[in-house]
């Protein structure tokens, strides 16, 4: 029961943080937390939880509730360029949540592995060939495209990291998934 | 937190979920797998403004659905122009934005408490294959139904937060937000999942 209700949680967290007012890029290109939730959503509840947590959100969106970025929502969402990214936030999450919480306690240099990998890499390894494809392009101009977020991404991964250690030493309740790892293993 | 939905009773309002779902789920591949092919692009433009037409939108519900879309469109054109030739990019652009109305379409016209219904439907008979893995129909249910509670719950609690910087005269960064923002978040989850426990849902 309390998996579900954090899951819910976290799912409507990331919902939040879409809709509070962002960072303005250059070019005017508005970017949100939302990706920051969604790696705090793998650090801190784990792979399972955190990915389930995503992938509530993405039933909410899809069955017509504006969740995400800016009031978006809908279907259309998945009939769009972005759609890749969006669903790579739940690979990418279980990514996360599984090298981050892989030892208990954690480790922060294992912290900022994961962040990296699934946060940033994982996402752009299933939003780039969608939104290529979507959009004619090949593979090496998308990445071009995309290369104007990833300082953006950068930035929220090292929040996501500073936030995860800091929530370590203030709440560590929900960092459950590592802790029953480790308790398992020894016994 | 208002759904996309916009009541009415047109016959795409009456129309079945699955069906109606299968059918822009459909239209919406063959734009993708025929993409060179002017006669489907046309039909799939045809579908859409006949679509805003049926559902009692009209041309007043389509232009407002385009200008929603002003941000895709601006994402979309510049780099097809750049990279591509004028007759491609235009071919792109038009197939992405007819896909995505088409999909808004169905939201535009389906409840959200319908198609959460429809969900459920499907979910129901696979129940002893979720339960192996740990999950069941009426879990997910109540996650979503608890996830859509929790979302002005958590943007009170932001409000809180923002009002309490003002007082301190700080202002706003990312860390100083998010970090107390999950804080109230998780502990709310815990109270919530005790109180679940106390009204003995298991």
């Amino acid at each position: 029961m309390r998996n579900i209700a954090q899951m819910s949680m976290f799912a409507a967290l990331v919902a939040v943080l879409g809709q509070l007012p962002a960072i303005p890029l250059a070019g005017g290109v508005p970017i949100t937390l939302q990706t920051l939730g969604v790696m705090l959503a793998g650090a801190i509840l784990g792979p399972w939880r955190g990915a389930g947590a995503i992938a509530l959100l993405h039933l909410l969106v899809a069955a017509g509730l504006p969740l995400l970025s800016h009031g978006s929502g809908g279907l259309g969402v998945y009939a769009g360029p972005t759609a890749g990214f969006a669903l790579g936030w739940i690979p990418g999450a279980f990514v996360v949540g599984l090298i981050v919480q892989a030892s208990w306690p954690l480790r922060l240099w294992r912290t900022i592995l994961g962040t990296v990998l699934g946060g940033i890499l994982v996402v752009y390894a299933c939003g780039l060939p969608v939104m290529a494809y979507q959009m004619g392009l090949g593979l090496d101009q998308a990445v071009l495209l995309n290369l104007a977020f990833l300082p953006g991404d950068a930035i929220k991964a090292a929040v996501a990291i500073a936030v995860t250690h800091s929530l370590l030493r203030a709440y560590p309740a929900p960092f459950s998934y590592a802790r029953d790892r480790v308790r398992a293993a020894s016994r | 937190m208002i759904p996309l939905y916009r009541a009415g009773d047109s016959l795409l309002h009456r129309m079945p979920v699955g069906p109606k779902f299968l059918v822009i789920f459909l239209a919406a591949l063959a734009a993708s797998l025929y993409r060179e092919n002017l006669w489907v692009l046309l039909a799939i433009w045809a579908t859409v403004l006949i679509g805003f037409i049926c559902s009692g939108l009209g041309l007043g519900g389509f232009a407002a659905q385009l200008w929603r879309l002003k941000w895709l469109v601006v994402v979309l054109v510049i780099p097809q122009l750049i990279f591509l030739t004028p007759t491609e990019a235009g071919f792109n652009v038009s197939r992405v934005l007819a896909v995505v109305l088409l999909a808004a379409l169905f939201t535009l016209t389906t409840a959200t408490s319908e198609i959460l219904g429809a969900c459920e439907r499907v979910l129901r008979p696979i129940d002893p294959q979720l339960q192996r893995v740990g999950l069941s129909a009426e879990r997910i249910s109540l996650a979503l139904s608890l996830t859509i509670r929790s979302v002005p719950v958590i943007l009170s609690f932001y409000a809180d937060i923002r009002e309490a910087q003002r007082a301190r005269g700080m202002r706003p960064s990312p860390r100083a937000t998010v970090m107390p923002l999950l804080v109230m978040s998780l502990r709310h989850a815990e109270e919530t999942a005790e109180a679940l426990a106390a009204r003995g849902v298991r």
